[in-house]
């Protein structure tokens, strides 16, 4: 007779029933692509592959892929107030790219119809907060769907390493007031991500409700308008911004400086050893740097 | 802040165009309107045009109605309904109401089965959240299996998610009797809608009844035979924290054929009934006695 302890104690297992992997690429919409180029380059990536049929280039450094979508075709980009950039779209990686899409859809997810064209990837994708998409990838292990849809720029180096060893960490979300039990039951039900107690933080920033993805490697964070702030702080719903987790944050502010970035230094809030903001430019875009 | 803010009238219960029913229940002092879908598929102008009266006229919309024999289906009706479900929400949306009146099924074809009730209505919750819409579930006295508000809160315990909550009617509490004992077990933070009517019968035994009279002849709060009751329903309300609003969901082929003034003059004696009469919220105090000196 054999008892397995697992058996014995009844462990239940963080269930992962979309197969999350982690964040295979994100995607930024913009009218204003080169504007937007000149900021992510500051902040380490470089521009590596262009689409083969739309107005879309492909960024990396390390792990991180990032692509900036200036299609003007397509309505998120047309859509952007004032040419500033959001990010448009977090791309999962997953066991099964359909069936993760399917399964979403049966739940009450939006789905959002493929745009491929001729000989192009058709990845699945539903939609996400504001005019945002999530969409799943799974084929990322045995070959790179960049292959398919994207022509590499010639004499560039396509896999440049990570500027100060960053990775992507987790995303902000914006949402409207009293709207986080909301949104928190919405992932859950959705992906599996799982609720962080508020007393477990990490970076600089101690708002908002945490929620770590159910394979563990990125964090997701809600944060509602200020209920002090009387007004100008109620926009719409939207992803707003990525954090890249860094080993030792002093030295990736300091690498970043020396490429012109800039931080938020203020009484409140300055770079330390638990994370940094950068200040935001092209009045949307701004990144978080956390100790990791 | 006025006296009526809490309080609205519903547009099924006026006759004319959208415009004429907006104005009116402006005039009666109102700030709210329980809109139906139809109010803006039916507009000469188009949605557009009504979503522009609905902007237009300052109303705040109470909610949008509504959603009928959504859940319990299952293959191709069940993908029917998504499809309606989904065209309703935008159209929520579009109003900017925040409430999503969905009603209980009648269908034969639904299953009953309480667990997977609840699953639709969740899947139904999660199709309206990144809209920022919440549902409220009422159940029709005439549902299916669902009829009386105690099984349409066990429903909404069961989905358990934020954005689902319950939709109350009077009528239908009133006309299968339901105890209302069962509003203690209520949370106020999840009734997402009060709608009060009342109706001239003492009894409606049968489905049949409760439809005709439901659709026919319901009254204004105040009007009907059941005051003592529905005065009981609302005190309770309050009594467990309930501080949302109350929509007057009159349909009556009388007031059809009345001017949208004289009607939206019974509402506003309604409204004021429930106020002063049953709640005992007083009016402001006139300005002079906050004048120091």
């Amino acid at each position: 007779m054999s008892l397995r302890k697992v058996d014995r104690e009844d462990v239940p297992e963080i269930p992962n029933r979309l197969g999350l992997a982690g964040i295979e690429f994100i995607e930024y919409a913009t009218p204003r692509p080169q504007a937007l180029g000149q900021v992510l380059e500051r902040m380490g990536f470089r521009p590596v592959a262009r689409h083969r049929s739309r107005e879309v280039t492909l960024y990396r450094q390390g792990d991180m892929n990032l692509v900036v979508n200036a299609s003007p075709e397509d309505a998120r980009v047309s859509g952007t107030v004032d040419g500033q950039p959001v990010i448009s779209a977090v791309a999962f990686r997953v066991q099964d790219a359909l069936k993760a899409q399917t399964r979403c859809m049966e739940l009450g997810a939006w789905g959002v119809p493929s745009q491929a064209q001729a000989m192009e990837l058709h990845i699945p994708a539903i939609h996400g907060p504001g005019r945002s998409r999530f969409y799943f990838v799974d084929r990322w292990q045995e070959f790179s769907i960049y292959d398919i849809d994207f022509k590499p720029i010639p004499t560039v180096q396509q896999n440049p390493p990570a500027l100060a060893g960053m990775s992507y960490f987790g995303l902000v979300q914006y949402i409207g007031a009293g709207r986080s039990a909301e949104w928190l039951t919405y992932y859950e039900h959705m992906f599996d991500f799982v609720p962080i107690p508020d007393e477990e933080r990490f970076g600089i920033l101690p708002k908002g409700k945490l929620m770590r993805s159910p394979c563990g490697t990125f964090l997701w964070q809600l944060i509602e308008p200020d209920p002090w702030m009387e007004s100008g702080d109620d926009g719409p719903e939207c992803l707003q911004r990525v954090g890249f987790g860094v080993s030792h944050v002093a030295q990736a502010v300091q690498a970043l400086k020396a490429c012109g970035v800039e931080f938020v230094e203020s009484t409140r809030l300055h770079p330390e050893d638990r994370g940094a903001l950068t200040r935001s430019v092209l009045g949307s875009v701004a990144f978080e740097l956390v100790h990791h | 802040m006025n006296m009526l803010d809490g309080y609205g009238m519903d547009t099924i219960t006026l006759a004319g165009s959208l415009e004429a029913k907006l104005a009116a229940m402006k005039r009666a002092g109102f700030s709210q309107v329980m809109l139906m879908a139809r109010d803006l598929v039916t507009h000469p102008g188009g949605v557009d045009a009504a979503l522009a009266a609905v902007a237009g006229s300052g109303l705040r919309p109470t909610g949008f109605q509504v959603l009928r024999d959504f859940e319990g289906l299952s293959g191709h009706l069940h993908e029917y309904k998504v499809d309606i479900a989904k065209s309703m929400l935008q159209m929520c949306a579009a109003t900017g109401a925040k409430v999503l009146l969905a009603c209980s099924s009648t269908s034969r074809h639904a299953t009953q089965d309480l667990d997977q009730i609840a699953a639709d209505l969740k899947k139904l919750a999660m199709l309206a959240l990144p809209l920022g819409i919440k549902v409220a579930y009422e159940a029709l006295s005439w549902g299916r299996t669902v009829n009386e508000f105690p099984v349409s809160w066990d429903v909404i315990c069961r989905a358990d998610c934020p954005n689902l909550g319950i939709g109350l009617d009077s009528f239908h509490i009133f006309a299968a009797k339901s105890s209302l004992d069962a509003i203690e077990e209520l949370d106020a933070e999840k009734i997402f809608l009060v709608q009060l009517s009342d109706f001239m019968w003492h009894e409606t035994p049968t489905f049949e009844e409760r439809m005709t009279t439901a659709r026919t002849f319901r009254v204004f709060p105040g009007e009907g035979v059941h005051s003592e009751q529905l005065a009981d329903l609302v005190m309770r309300l309050d009594r467990i924290g309930y501080r949302g609003d109350y929509s007057f969901e009159v349909f009556n082929d009388d007031y059809q054929q009345l001017p949208v003034d004289a009607v939206a003059a019974r509402a506003r004696r309604s409204a004021v009934w429930l106020h002063e009469n049953v709640l005992h919220r007083s009016a402001p105090l006139p300005t002079w006695t906050r004048q120091t000196s």
